[in-house]
């Protein structure tokens, strides 16, 4: 099936071939993974019946430990999405000509990010059949409703961002692709919205974009800032600190570069797109992990040095267990692991290559999931006034598989949403500025033919 | 003997009956038979010194000493005690009491005092209430309509709702001119000269 | 002759003894009644439909009367409660959560009202601290609530409505005292007939939070609620306090008179809160301090 379609397609240059035939052709591997995903997701739905039936008892949260892992889930898929404003507004403002290919990739994954994150959001609630109350009652002096209004308004400017990256190629596969199926071609008509070229067309998409990337950028801050201020408007430790709000933001940078360059190695393998997306990026994308993970480094250390040394009352205490308590196993990896080494391997040249920075970014992930685990769990876990003649249960938070379930289901529709953009979208820009770049690529696809 | 014997028992019985009669009735309508006491109170204001004088005499008009009598002031769930433990009439059956001068009242001032007599071994039990405006008034402050951060949706700092209101309204600005320009763009018709897209 | 006598004697002895007997009796019976003058009686119908004659005594009033969540958002006018808790009587005899637990149908895993050992530091004694919510006048959790589920009347409560409540827990993380317990599963008589009123907290619903509400129930009727009565040693103390007056159901003080002689202060004024419950200090106690044993529930 894969062979007749290529067939019967005609592409007007290796470029576009290279970049639209996985939109035309459905490969095995595509629908096993597909299949595997869908699974996972019915495995999610499955535990969160269970929660809507029986009450969050079926989760390990309860009195003290009353916020788990569904919101530091939340906080992590919040951070991720920060990377589309990382491409699409400070790389490109900044004239950084070698991210322009990424862009799309970090839109696709911003946008799945903010979806995912609303949807465990409600999860999390108590009483989901009553979610239109944040619309009919709200209080606007609640740090919730800033972020549902923040949150909202993300998921809006980052659709638009990617629509707004993507259109041109969607004109041009409502033009140049013939064998696909009907539904598809409707598609592409209709959200081509007459794209046909026109100067003035692209005089007007250039002015819009330059908007965009301006507006982005607070709205980016002001999400993660915001989505910091639940903490940092209570009193726990570790929460009740004024340095949230550039903690959050640095590691959601960082945490999302992880997420692309990841994405990115993934994406180059599957897609056989070695000539588009080339060492010369992950080189580059190496070099600023190293940056935006510096940038974290410091503000952990800030976040860190106060409390330590004063240790005063329940604040001493959090620190002691994140240090070398019940938790310090957990917060040595997420630090050396996921924050300390990196910076180390990364600062030596060969680890900038593809596959050695896509091991390295993959531990980033991980560090950057586990610290959100211990930015939220233990904070609870140590209140001013003492935890007394409660259930066993109540001191430790051990997620039950319904939450397991569900935060891994999360993972698969993120994954799911991603996979599916990429399949109806071109994930590289086919019209590129003629700058730096697309000598690079050309170079590339000599080497690629040449191999 | 025995008739002698029958008759003291006889005598006996009777005396018992009479005396246990006595005793019932007593029983029954003892109620009746303890007295009265009046109580007459008098309340002065002299240079901010609230005083309450307080008058026990019997029927008769005889005054009574000894007399222990309690002072309250309604409160909201109980009775608040005023003056010193004990206050007993002296031998011209008068008592004598200083009421606190910061002791809040209802918003126009009012409280009601009321005197007791408990559990006299003479005298029945009384309470009387009266009404003075002796309290200081209480302004009731309700600070659940002024705006703060704690308050009802409705009652938002205006600084807050300024403020984001501005921030939401520039954004979605922004977002509206997009996606108008977005429909502009579709209105744009192609132009002869253009192919289209190599 | 004689033998007649004799019948006719013991006849009239037996008589005598019967009408001396009855006599004692009555009286006994007259002396008894005096006392109990008041044995009034209500007819009632029961289940099989039968009339039945109850002593007043037997019959317990319904005490789930709350008003609706509507009312429930205006406070009892005219009123500003205030809770004194004297430390240095209590013995962690817990009546007071046993108390509250049964009036608001808890589960005892999430009591409203915790007894804590506290021992402020290496060198004083430990001590016993009945916390409940503060019904703080700056409240953190009512800043917080996205929904205005939980809210602050005029008369200092803060209360919840568990029917706007969407279970987002961010009251729990705002609250630095851990007042507030949440319904994880399903809470105890959930689907029973009685109508949801925020003034009573019941019958809970799944999938929302609770807290001490100060019970308005029984405020409105002039009441105290439920915890000052079941303290056997006169901890608790409370009042209204625009009326500068508290009591524990006993003794009837005067609140500035109290916090000015036994030094009361509020836990962690610090935080900014400003609580409504003033503690005294565990000075002069009654009880020495005893460890949470078995002794500690009997009285």
């Amino acid at each position: 099936m894969k062979k007749t379609a290529l067939k019967e397609q005609k592409f007007e240059s290796p470029r576009e071939k290279d970049l639209l035939s996985h939109l035309v052709s459905t490969s095995l591997k595509y629908k096993l993974w597909i299949a595997l995903l869908l699974l996972i997701n019915f495995v999610g739905m499955y535990a969160y019946y269970r929660q809507v039936k029986y009450g969050l008892v079926v989760t390990a949260m309860r009195d003290y430990t009353s916020w788990g892992i569904y919101i530091s889930n939340f906080v992590f898929f919040v951070a991720i999405s920060l990377v589309g404003s990382l491409f699409s507004s400070i790389l490109k403002l900044n004239k950084n000509e070698w991210s322009r290919p990424l862009i799309r990739i970090s839109e696709i994954i911003a946008v799945a990010a903010i979806i995912c994150a609303s949807v465990i959001i409600i999860i999390d609630m108590g009483r989901p059949d009553r979610f239109f109350y944040v619309i009919k009652y709200l209080r606007i002096q609640s740090p919730i409703i800033w972020d549902v209004i923040i949150i909202s308004t993300y998921l809006v400017i980052s659709i638009l961002l990617l629509y707004i990256s993507v259109l041109p190629d969607i004109a041009l596969c409502r033009d140049h692709l013939t064998d696909i199926p009907k539904w598809k071609k409707k598609l592409y008509r209709i959200t081509a919205i007459n794209w046909s070229n026109h100067p003035k067309q692209i005089e007007k998409l250039k002015k819009v974009s330059k908007i965009l990337a301006i507006a982005v950028l607070p709205v980016a801050f002001a999400i993660h800032t915001v989505t910091s201020w639940l903490f940092a408007t209570t009193w726990r430790p570790g929460w009740d600190s004024t340095n949230l709000g550039p903690y959050f933001v640095s590691g959601a940078f960082m945490a999302g570069a992880a997420v692309i360059i990841f994405a990115m190695y993934i994406i180059r393998k599957q897609l056989k797109l070695k000539a588009y997306i080339t060492e010369i990026h992950f080189e580059k994308m190496g070099r600023l992990l190293v940056l935006l993970s510096l940038v974290y480094l410091y503000f952990n250390i800030n976040e860190y040095l106060g409390p330590a040394f004063k240790m005063v009352g329940v604040e001493g205490e959090h620190i002691t267990e994140l240090f070398v308590g019940s938790y310090a196993p957990m917060y040595w990896f997420v630090q050396l692991g996921g924050l300390i080494f990196p910076i180390i391997f990364l600062l030596f040249r060969y680890m900038r290559k593809p596959l050695p920075l896509a091991i390295i970014s993959m531990f980033v992930i991980l560090g950057a999931w586990f610290k959100r685990f211990l930015i939220v769990i233990p904070s609870l876990q140590h209140p001013y006034l003492p935890i007394q003649n409660v259930d066993e249960s109540y001191l430790h938070y051990n997620p039950t598989w319904e939450e397991w379930a569900i935060t891994i289901s999360s993972f698969a529709s993120l994954l799911l949403i991603i996979t599916i953009l990429i399949k109806l979208f071109p994930v590289i820009p086919l019209k590129e500025a003629k700058i730096e770049s697309e000598t690079i690529v050309e170079h590339n696809i000599l080497k690629n033919e040449e191999s | 003997m025995k008739n002698h014997k029958i008759r003291h028992i006889k005598v006996f019985k009777t005396i018992f009956i009479l005396i246990f009669i006595v005793f019932y009735t007593n029983n029954i309508y003892s109620q009746e038979v303890m007295e009265d006491a009046i109580v007459t109170l008098l309340f002065s204001n002299e240079n901010d010194t609230k005083i309450i004088e307080a008058k026990v005499s019997d029927t008769d008009g005889i005054p009574i000493e000894e007399v222990e009598l309690y002072f309250y002031v309604k409160r909201t769930f109980s009775l608040l005690p005023i003056g010193d433990g004990f206050n007993s009439t002296d031998e011209n059956g008068l008592v004598e009491l200083e009421f606190p001068n910061d002791l809040p009242g209802d918003t126009e001032g009012n409280v009601t005092i009321i005197v007791k007599i408990i559990e006299n071994d003479l005298y029945n039990d009384l309470s009387i209430e009266t009404i003075k405006k002796w309290g200081i008034p209480t302004e009731i402050s309700d600070n659940t309509e002024k705006r703060s951060l704690w308050a009802a949706a409705a009652n938002a700092p205006i600084s807050l709702i300024i403020s984001i209101s501005g921030m939401i309204l520039a954004i979605w600005f922004i977002i509206l001119y997009i996606i108008f320009s977005l429909f502009k763009i579709s209105e744009i018709k192609p132009s002869k000269y253009v192919k289209s897209i190599t | 002759m004689d033998d007649k006598n004799f019948n006719t004697d013991s006849r009239r002895k037996f008589l005598k003894k019967l009408s001396t007997g009855s006599l004692i009796a009555m009286s006994g019976l007259g002396l008894y009644s005096c006392k109990n003058s008041s044995d009034k009686k209500t007819t009632l119908l029961t289940q099989e439909g039968k009339l039945v004659q109850v002593s007043n005594s037997e019959i317990e009033e319904m005490e789930h009367h709350g008003v609706s969540p509507k009312e429930a958002r205006e406070g009892i006018p005219g009123q500003k409660f205030v809770m004194v808790v004297d430390l240095a009587k209590c013995k962690n005899a817990k009546k007071c959560i046993n108390a509250c637990d049964k009036h608001h149908n808890l589960t005892p895993d999430r009591p409203y009202i915790k007894v804590l050992e506290m021992k402020d530091n290496k060198k004083s004694s430990p001590y016993w601290m009945p916390k409940k919510c503060f019904h703080c006048d700056n409240p953190p959790c009512v800043k917080v609530c996205p929904v205005g589920a939980t809210y602050k009347r005029t008369d200092g409560i803060v209360l919840i409505d568990n029917e706007r409540c969407i279970g987002c827990r961010f009251c729990m993380a705002a609250c630095p005292y851990s007042a507030r317990v949440f319904n994880w599963g399903t809470p105890p008589n959930e689907s029973s007939n009685i109508s949801y009123s925020p003034e009573t907290s019941v019958p809970s619903k799944i999938g929302t939070v609770a807290k001490c509400d100060f019970c308005p129930d029984m405020l409105r009727k002039g009441k105290l609620p439920h915890c000052i009565p079941a303290c056997p040693n006169g901890v608790i103390y409370f009042g209204n306090e625009l009326d500068d007056t508290v009591t524990n159901g006993e003794e009837t003080v005067r609140l500035s008179t109290i916090l000015r002689e036994k030094a009361g202060y509020r836990y962690m004024e610090e935080l900014g809160t400003k609580p409504r419950v003033y503690y005294l200090p565990p000075v002069d106690r009654l009880f020495p301090f005893k460890k949470d044993t078995q002794e500690n529930n009997e009285l």
